[in-house]
Order: structure tokens, then C-alpha cells, then sequence
């Protein structure tokens, strides 16, 4: 039996997934496991960029090109803006992303301050990281933590101990990429828990269902962080597949899946439950600035079941 | 460091490969020309070209060779690399240092504009390039690249960041070569540049593999040793010996 066939009816929210790195055939086979909405958090393109026109065009393209492509699929794609970590380190080139964020920051569709925090803990990381904290807090959005994936207990620790020096109600922040050493802390402290099932080096989903079982579904929400590395876009709801097979409640599995994330990132003022009751139209004739997911001839929406391709 | 005597000995050791006239001709007339019109143009169309007339053939290096170059630069290694690379390398060893503003714009532009190869050269070139404590910072970029030969030219036989790396970059280029399945053997002050620091992160790193189900790299093991007290010796030992060793 198909996984699709476990979870059929459910809705999935993934709350962390770059989809500037994926295919329209990732979009449609979101869609088709139950995936309503995205959340695509600023990050690094898998080298550094070089130049402040290059985040101005990457930020313009999720509030943009890229909400545009995933309505297309009836998708819900939201965002969070940021300066990443890795690249907080080229301190010249920082500063003048710095400057630009505010333009992006309060746009329409934009749910938070996100992906910030520690890669390598360096001094320029933290300084970014801050001012970052500052802005979220000016501007009352909810921030989107990255943990990193070396030294990484600490990391986590230190991500939460600076925004409470800013601040922050934890009520406010989502400490995303957390594992089993990590997680504890997390909810103690009252901060939201997100979990990345990313294969081979986050989380696989059988740990995530025992993770669950253990905590329960208060403050714990799921994402695929697919991007442009080995992952997988379909991880959430195959996680929901697994843990309903493995005997979670569907209370629950909606909570980790949709729910809670959706709780979190309202706060934001750009998201609530009462949108989902309505499904986007999909028009794929639509156009954006003249440019539309249909190339010439193109019908909307291929039979993804034929093995014949037109 | 004695740069001419090194790019000479560098030189020679291209010319000694198979079927290199065509390489040492074409490097050495546009040396040539770039001593009588020193251009940024020339220099970056020829470091980018190289590969194009110097071919990729990997080099056979003999051990007389490779005792000179360690000579002439403590630790530096060429053997496993391509001929592209090392010319790239030698290459570098053309660029004046006298104006240190154009020296460092010139190779910044090399690295914003680098694909991988000439990533892997570049991150090469770090032990034998002027003022070295300048490249700190770009060689902690390689560290955060996701493209493994690029890591591999900085983690791997090269003693530039032992020798110039700080204790948080240096911890955090350990890390990330077990993260990314390097030979850790083959860093250079791997065990001289252990840190107490860096034992509690590998600690903290066992553990979460431990917890995720997942083996123990036993190098780590190497790291954690030095600062092993008698107050969590058996907790460790057993925590190392029982997940991977």
C-alpha cells in the first residue's frame, strides 16, 4: 500500500522547505500527498553569493516569482527573511544586507525573521544574529532559528539564551533542526520545537515517531528542509503515513504536521487557521509579470500516473 | 618562504611529467608576456585558461621531489593533484606582491569568480601566497563550502590552516571534515592542535550519534583522549569504546 493511501484527507503544513531548488514535479507531487502550504525560510544557495543584488534579487523572488509558482499548485507559500548564518561571516557584505532587510521584512506574506542563528558560532554570527533579533522583535514577527549541525547542543542552548537576553517571548521562536539531544531544552524552556526529517544527516522519521511518542505533540512541528541537497519534499507527510501506522493519534499527527505550525507562525499577523478553509483556485493559465509555469502547449497539471509523456 | 626558488623548483617539476613541452612552452611565453604588460586581464585569462593548455593529467611526483618542495615550504605537498592545479598554483607564484592592495584585489577576484577547480587550486595555493595571515578568513570559507573537493584542498595536506587558523576555525574545520567523511588523518595538527574545547564538542558529537543510533567515528576518540579526567574516564571509555572502537 502507497503511503499516499494512509494519510489521504490529511493536510500538511511544512514549515521549512527551500523550494527555489525544486522542480514543478516536486510542486505537484506536494499537492497530491496533502501539502497546502509552505514556509520557505532565506538561505544560503549552496555557495556564497558575492554581492547585495544577489540577496535583493534571492529576497524579491520569495515574496515574488516563487509564491506565484507554488499557488500554481495550490500552495500556500509563505516566507521568512533573514540573513543567514553562514553567510553573516563576509562582515562587508553583512552590512549591506543588513540594509535592505527592512524592505523585505514587512512585506505582505512574510511570517517571520527566518533562517537565522549559529553555523560556526563565530563573533560575526552572533553580532548578525542579534541585530536580526532586534528587527523581529521591532517589527513583532515570530524568528525562525537554524541550529547548527556542529557543536550542535551547545548551539542550540546559546541560540536560545541570546534571544531571551534580547527579549524574545520563546512563545516567538521556533528552534528548527532539532534532534534528540536537543529537544528537551527546547520545550522546557518554552520555545517551539521544529524537527527536519533530512536523510542521513538530520532526522530519520522512525526516530521523529518516537520523539512524539515521548513529548507528545505540544510545540513540536515537522519539516522536510528540502532543498537543493539529497532530501525529500514528500518527508512530511510520509512522516505522518509512518506515524499513523505506528499507532499516533491523528489529533496529534494534525498537530505536528499542520496545526502547530500554523499556531506559531500566525502570530505573525500574515497567516491563520480560517485561510485553509478556502482551497486556492488553481489558474495555471495565470501569469506573473507575463510569465506563467505553462510553457508553449503545455496543458495545466500533468496525469502524473501515465507513463506516456506528451 | 623563497618564492622564486619554489615556483622555479615548481616549474621543473611540470616540465618532468610525460608530454609536457606543450605545457611548459605555453606557460612560460605567457609569463613572458605578463612580465611586459602586467595586467589583471592577462593574469585572470591565464590562471582561467590553464587548464585548457596544460591538460589534467595527474602528477608523478618522486620522492627527491617532494623532500625538495617540503623544503623549500614546511609541509607543502603537491602529490595527488593534477597538472591544471599545480600550474595554477605556479601561476599564482607569478603575481607581484609589491602593490599588496592589487595583490589582494586580484586574487579576491580569482575566488568570487572561482568554479571548483580553481577553488581546489586556490585553497592549494594558501601555504605558499604572501602574507599569509590575510587568507584567513577566505580559508574559513572553504571549511563552509558543501563541495567536497574544495574542502579537501584546505583540510587535506595542507599545513596552512594548522599554522593560521584560530581555535574556534580551527575546531570548527575538525568537525566538519567528520561531518563530511574526510581521512582525518590526513589533516595536518590533527593531534598537535587538540583542544579542550574541541574534546567537549566531539564529546557532545558521540553523544548525539549514540543517541540517533548512528556509529562512532573513532578518531574522535584521538580528540577527547588528552582530557580525559579521572572524574569521567569510565563514562567516556565506555561511551567510545562501546559505539565504534
Amino acid at each position: 500500500m502507497s503511503f499516499l493511501d494512509t494519510i489521504r484527507g490529511m493536510k500538511f503544513f511544512d514549515m521549512h522547505v527551500h523550494m527555489t531548488a525544486r522542480t514543478t514535479d516536486d510542486y505537484q507531487a506536494m499537492a497530491d500527498a496533502g501539502v497546502v502550504a509552505v514556509i520557505e525560510p532565506a538561505f544560503w544557495l549552496g555557495q556564497p553569493r558575492t554581492g547585495v543584488d544577489s540577496f535583493r534579487d534571492y529576497f524579491a523572488s520569495l515574496v515574488g516569482w516563487e509564491r506565484f509558482r507554488a499557488s500554481q499548485f495550490g500552495i500556500r507559500h509563505y516566507c521568512t527573511i533573514g540573513l543567514n548564518s553562514k553567510e553573516s561571516n563576509n562582515e562587508a557584505l553583512a552590512e549591506q544586507v543588513m540594509e535592505i532587510l527592512p524592505l523585505f521584512i514587512y512585506k505582505e506574506g512574510v511570517v517571520g525573521v527566518g533562517e537565522i542563528g549559529f553555523d560556526d558560532q563565530t563573533p560575526a554570527e552572533e553580532k548578525y544574529y542579534r541585530a536580526q533579533l532586534e528587527l523581529a522583535k521591532e517589527a513583532g514577527l515570530p524568528v525562525q532559528i537554524h541550529t547548527p549541525h556542529r557543536d550542535k547542543k551547545q548551539g542550540t542552548s546559546r541560540s536560545m539564551d541570546i534571544a531571551l537576553e534580547h527579549g524574545l517571548d520563546p512563545g516567538m521562536v521556533i528552534v528548527d533542526h532539532n534532534n534528540e539531544e536537543t529537544v528537551k531544552e527546547v520545550l522546557d524552556r518554552g520555545f517551539w520545537a521544529g524537527f527536519t526529517i533530512y536523510p542521513f544527516t538530520k532526522m530519520g522519521n522512525e526516530r521523529m515517531v518516537e520523539v512524539v511518542k515521548q513529548y507528545g505533540p505540544e510545540r513540536i512541528m515537522i519539516n522536510s528542509a528540502a532543498d537543493w541537497g539529497i532530501s525529500d519534499p514528500l518527508a512530511l507527510p510520509k512522516t505522518a503515513a509512518l506515524m499513523k501506522e505506528r499507532g499516533i493519534s491523528d489529533e496529534t499527527i494534525r498537530l505536528v504536521t499542520f496545526e502547530n505550525a500554523v499556531t506559531a507562525f500566525a502570530q505573525s499577523g500574515q497567516i491563520s487557521l480560517a485561510d485553509f478553509e478556502q482551497p486556492i483556485d488553481i489558474d495555471q493559465s495565470q501569469r506573473y509579470n507575463g510569465s506563467s509555469v505553462l510553457r508553449g502547449g503545455q496543458a495545466p497539471r500533468v496525469d502524473k500516473s501515465s507513463t506516456i509523456i506528451k | 618562504m623563497n618564492s622564486s626558488a619554489l615556483s622555479d623548483t615548481l616549474l621543473d617539476l611540470i616540465r618532468l611529467q610525460p608530454n609536457a613541452e606543450k605545457a611548459v612552452a605555453y606557460l612560460t611565453q605567457q609569463a613572458d608576456a605578463y612580465q611586459h604588460q602586467p595586467t589583471q586581464a592577462v593574469f585572470y585569462r591565464v590562471f582561467t585558461a590553464i587548464p585548457r593548455f596544460v591538460g589534467k593529467q595527474t602528477l608523478t611526483v618522486s620522492s627527491e621531489k617532494a623532500q625538495e618542495i617540503k623544503a623549500l615550504r614546511d609541509g607543502f605537498s603537491v602529490e595527488g593533484w593534477t597538472l591544471d592545479r599545480l600550474a595554477r598554483v605556479w601561476w599564482l607564484l607569478q603575481l607581484s606582491s609589491d602593490d599588496q592592495a592589487v595583490y589582494f584585489s586580484t586574487i579576491e577576484n580569482l575566488f568570487k569568480a572561482a568554479e571548483m577547480n580553481e577553488l581546489a587550486a586556490l585553497y592549494s595555493a594558501l601555504p605558499v601566497l604572501q602574507f599569509p595571515e590575510h587568507w584567513r578568513f577566505q580559508a574559513t570559507e572553504a571549511v563552509r563550502s558543501n563541495i567536497a573537493p574544495v574542502q579537501d584542498a584546505l583540510m587535506l595536506h595542507n599545513p596552512y590552516p594548522a599554522e593560521q587558523l584560530d581555535e574556534p576555525a580551527w575546531n570548527q574545520l575538525v568537525m566538519k571534515a567528520f561531518f563530511s567523511d574526510k581521512p582525518v588523518d590526513q589533516i595536518i595538527g590533527f593531534q598537535e592542535r587538540a583542544n579542550s574545547s574541541l574534546a567537549r564538542i566531539a564529546v557532545d558529537y558521540a553523544q548525539e550519534r549514540r543517541a540517533a543510533g548512528r556509529s562512532i567515528h573513532p578518531e574522535l576518540w584521538t580528540l577527547v583522549k588528552p582530557f580525559v579526567t579521572e572524574a569521567n574516564r569510565a563514562e567516556l571509555e565506555t561511551l567510545f569504546s562501546t559505539h565504534g572502537l
